[in-house]
């Protein structure tokens, strides 16, 4: 018997290996079950909003689509569905928001499209959605909560009036974008009109659609000024200050003719005075003492000629002075007409670095998502891109931008406002029959900056509002939420 | 109404597969013989109303007759394997033979609703091997020669293994040449490789008494993988390795053994990985950076993982229902990606049950294993739990992203013809260890109530009193 013992007692030694693997084992498999709900909580959201997923068209079936709703709680979209079961999609507010939600048929747009996904989801509590899958009735889909705001885009709404162009405000500590209005708009509500317009003869050369703010491709005018200064200082950082130019009116630059609009003589100017009075012949030549490679090359820095960190569509800002370019180039490119060309959005983003210590933001356009409830179900969270510029540049850049709203080209508009604005003015010709748009862009409170601005409002000779005063009535209304 | 019998269906089919589960568990740690008896017949119930339910659901989804049919077969079969397996071998274990029968089952369901013709033939094939080998556990117990057989195991191993190297005969599939077609069959003759590399391990391990014995095995053992690499069958050599480094260690108890062989193991991986990288290496490598971001590689290496990925993610928690999702777009959702087919229509927690039943019939392995005295069945025991669960969980590991998809099957319940065929042998191998075990014990039992019943005649005899408890005191 005490051999049976013994052997017993030798067994358990021997499986003294087999406890060990199987612990192991175990917990391999705790962690595979850990790492599969960790999967499901954290990862699988954005795992299966890749447009690869074939499985999404088959949400609509058992979702109703969800709101669209503004930073400060307006549905600007929202879904009805009628007793036989099918949901149409309606505007409260018509073209007001038109290129932010975009429109919801023929391949969606804006929001409808970016937020698809999200709005077709439905995390309702787990008792609703199996009583409504029992009573085969639509889960009620997510809300998508979108940065923009409705009193800001409602004043640019209005302040843009009858006129075409584009605005597009961000806040440059988040890249979180307030304000996206292109013009001409639509209501997304009667898309179906719309389309059956773009597909006559009349309607084919229609840009209707176009989201001008994102996809306009504009020359910059002379916001550029702002660049073509940035680049000046990089190139002589220790001696910019000393710069000094007797301006009389116009003054001819390796063949081409530049003068001032106008033709106002600004007489002796400092650097900081050119940029101020926007000064054509002063920056034609401070164009002169600038190198080819390195413009493009800071250039390229600022995001010209490449995709820009933006999800939804937009188009490439071109700027095409190189090495190989010839000198008669140069003194309408650093004045913004030449063959650049910026898109508004673009314009802002530059903008928003400057604001934010020369660190952009990438700016994004849905916030949040919740359940009908209000529960959190997806936050956003701003992404920096990373340093276009040092914080010493943007400081400059700032304190020279403080001058064109102080006495500059933008004095008249802000004076008297309860806030300060650093920015650029512009004024872009098109053709050459004189024929030209007004931009704006800026921000305000430059000291801890608080909204980037970009205006560009099309044929300014024609409606008489200029982007400067649209740009105003934005940052009124920000100032007196 | 359709819809609410299906979304009904749904729920229930999850809670049963919970249930079953549990008792899984709870089985494994009872004691009590009755209260086993009660709960291991209460997980037939289960299996029958999950069963029930999901034909249910795929019949009224699909309202084609032939599905009746099927579903009325496989259930008589199953009953019939639960019923008879155990009238048969008395010593068997209830709880292996309901696991074995519920993943074949759901195998099938799963199979019914991605591709009909595939799931009649794993259904003819499976039914063929649990007739079969349900003699295994009569033929094992009978014929004790197994242990002696070491040379006859390596040498058939290896020579099976080089079929998929002759010309006409083996062909590549996936990128690993390890099939072999016999007319319209399909086989990897690794899958019964296993069987025999385990059984050959087993035996050298019984007979080594030296270090250099051991070095001989090893040798021999690393003929296998060889093999098996030059196969570009990587799972596979992952599999057999493991296996063999966990039986020395069982053999020696010495960890040395499990830690340098994994430090060796580890370190062969990364040397070929540098050497070969290009050569022999080149789809591993592929598939190594395919699971870093499956997503970057969506046309390429990339796009299996991928496509698991949103199934098992779309499908969520309780899954879009059988039907009702888009399983058929994942790629070889019979087979390797059974698992993401399973999770986007039965839902996540039906998947993550489907996990830890998996662990439950690797730890009932183990048991045994520890049981068993006889080191040759000790060892052999071990050894096939251990193929066992690498296996699964390389496969499960692998469509999850937890780790590199390998491209092995999940046992019984993938599709294909070898797999299910030597899973079903090795199980059957395990439930013959237990019966003779269990035969040893009661033969034992027997014993030493003979004994006693002497010892206490003797005892009464002599007139000593009180002195019943047996051994006299020696030290």
């Amino acid at each position: 018997m005490a051999k049976e013992k013994e052997r017993a007692h030798n067994n358990k030694l021997k499986n003294k290996p087999i406890l060990v693997i199987t612990y192991t084992m175990v917990f391999v498999f705790v962690a595979m079950i850990g790492y599969v709900i960790y999967f499901m909580e954290f990862k699988s959201e954005t795992v299966i909003a890749n447009s690869r997923n074939i499985r999404q068209d088959n949400f609509a079936e058992d979702v109703e689509k969800g709101d669209i709703i503004t930073s400060d709680g307006v549905v600007i979209a929202t879904s009805n569905t009628d007793e036989e079961g099918n949901t149409t999609r309606s505007y409260p507010y018509a073209n007001t928001f038109a290129h932010v939600t975009g429109y919801d048929k023929y391949g969606k747009s804006g929001i409808e499209l970016e937020g698809n996904f999200y709005m077709l989801r439905s995390h309702i509590n787990i008792f609703e959605k199996v009583i409504k899958g029992l009573s085969e009735e639509k889960n009620r889909g997510d809300n998508v909560i979108t940065t923009v705001d409705y009193d800001l885009q409602t004043a640019a709404y209005n302040a843009m009036g009858y006129c075409e162009g584009a605005v597009i405000a961000i806040e440059p500590s988040s890249g979180k974008i307030k304000v996206m209005l292109s013009k001409p708009d639509y209501n997304p509500g009667e898309i179906d009109y719309l389309w059956s317009y773009l597909q006559t003869e009349e309607g084919a050369s229609s840009t209707i659609l176009l989201n001008r703010a994102t996809q306009g491709l504009y020359a910059p005018g002379s916001t550029f000024k702002v660049l073509t200064l940035l680049e000046y200082i990089r190139e002589y950082p220790n001696n910019y200050e000393n710069y000094s130019y007797d301006c009389y009116a116009s003054e001819i630059f390796s063949g081409v003719d530049i003068h001032c609009n106008d033709d106002t003589s600004h007489y002796t100017e400092s650097l900081k005075d050119s940029l101020a009075y926007s000064c054509n012949v002063s920056f034609a030549n401070v164009g002169t003492y600038l190198d080819y490679a390195k413009f493009r090359t800071s250039m390229d820095g600022l995001l010209f000629n490449s995709e820009l960190p933006y999800d939804g569509e937009t188009n490439m800002s071109s700027f095409d002075i190189d090495a190989n370019s010839r000198p008669d180039e140069l003194p309408q490119t650093v004045i913004g007409q030449g063959n650049t060309q910026i898109t508004p959005l673009h314009n802002a983003m530059i903008m928003s670095a400057i604001a934010n210590g020369g660190v952009l933001m990438e700016p994004y356009l849905i916030e949040r998502v919740e359940n009908d409830d209000g529960g959190n179900v997806k936050k956003f969270k701003s992404k920096s891109y990373g340093e276009l510029m040092t914080s010493d540049e943007a400081e400059i850049l700032t304190d020279y931008m403080k001058a064109v709203c102080d006495y500059g080209t933008a004095a008249s508009y802000f004076s008297g406002s309860s806030y300060d604005v650093a920015g650029k003015t512009g004024t872009a010709e098109y053709d050459n029959e004189g024929n030209c748009n007004s931009w704006f862009v800026g921000f305000s409170n430059p000291d801890n900056p608080d909204l980037v601005v970009c205006v560009v409002v099309e044929d300014y000779n024609t409606f008489g509002v200029s982007g400067t005063w649209v740009a105003k009535q934005i940052f009124d209304a920000y100032y007196s939420k | 109404m359709l819809n609410i019998i299906c979304e009904v269906s749904k729920y229930l089919i999850i809670i049963f597969m919970v249930l079953y589960t549990v008792k899984c568990f709870s089985i494994l740690g009872s004691k009590d013989d009755k209260d086993k008896r009660k709960q291991l017949n209460k997980q037939i119930v289960y299996v029958f109303v999950i069963h029930f339910l999901c034909y249910l659901t795929m019949y009224l989804r699909e309202g084609s007759l032939k599905l009746l049919i099927f579903y009325g077969v496989q259930i008589f079969v199953a009953v019939l394997y639960m019923v008879l397996f155990h009238s048969i071998y008395k010593e068997s274990s209830r709880l292996l033979t309901n696991n074995t029968a519920f993943l074949l089952l759901i195998g099938y369901t799963m199979l019914t609703r991605l591709d009909f013709n595939l799931a009649i033939k794993q259904f003819i094939f499976a039914t063929a091997a649990l007739t079969i080998t349900a003699f295994i556990p009569y033929i094992m117990s009978r014929w004790r020669n197994l242990r002696n057989m070491g040379v006859f195991y390596g040498i058939a191993g290896i020579v099976l293994l080089l079929t998929v190297f002759i010309p006409g005969l083996g062909y590549e599939n996936y990128g690993s040449r390890n099939w072999i077609r016999i007319g319209s069959l399909s086989l990897q003759p690794m899958e019964f490789v296993k069987i025999l590399f385990v059984f050959f391990v087993a035996c050298m391990l019984v007979k080594a008494n030296t270090f250099m014995d051991i070095m001989a095995n090893a040798v021999i053992s690393a003929i296998f993988m060889l093999v098996l690499v030059l196969e570009k069958d990587l799972g596979a050599a992952v599999i057999f390795y493991i296996t063999y480094v966990c039986m020395v260690y069982l053999a020696t108890s010495r960890p040395i053994f499990l830690i340098g062989g994994i430090g060796l193991g580890v370190g062969a991986v990364v040397m070929a990985a540098t050497l070969f990288k290009d050569t022999l290496f080149y789809h591993v490598m592929v598939r190594v950076e395919a699971w870093k971001d499956p997503f970057k590689f969506i046309d390429t290496g990339g796009y299996q993982v991928s496509q698991s990925l949103f199934a098992i993610g779309t499908g969520g928690y309780m899954g879009t229902g059988l039907y009702m999702g888009k399983a058929d777009y994942i790629p070889v959702s019979e087979s390797d990606f059974i698992f993401s087919a399973i999770c986007e229509e039965m839902g996540v927690v039906f998947g993550l049950c489907l996990i830890l039943m998996m662990l439950s019939v690797y730890i009932s392995f183990a048991n045994i294993a520890m049981k068993v005295r006889q080191p040759f069945y000790k060892y052999a025991a071990f050894g096939y739990s251990i193929l066992f669960i690498i296996q699964t969980l390389l496969n499960l590991g692998g469509v999850t992203k937890f780790i590199p998809s390998t491209g092995v099957t999940l046992p019984l319940v993938s599709y294909g013809v070898s797999s299910v065929t030597s899973t079903l042998v090795i199980f059957a191998i395990i439930q013959g260890v237990y019966v003779i075990h269990n035969k040893e014990v009661i033969k034992h039992e027997k014993e030493k109530e003979r004994i006693r019943k002497e010892q206490a005649a003797i005892n009464a005899r002599a007139g000593v009193y009180g002195q019943g408890k047996g051994a006299s005191p020696q030290q």
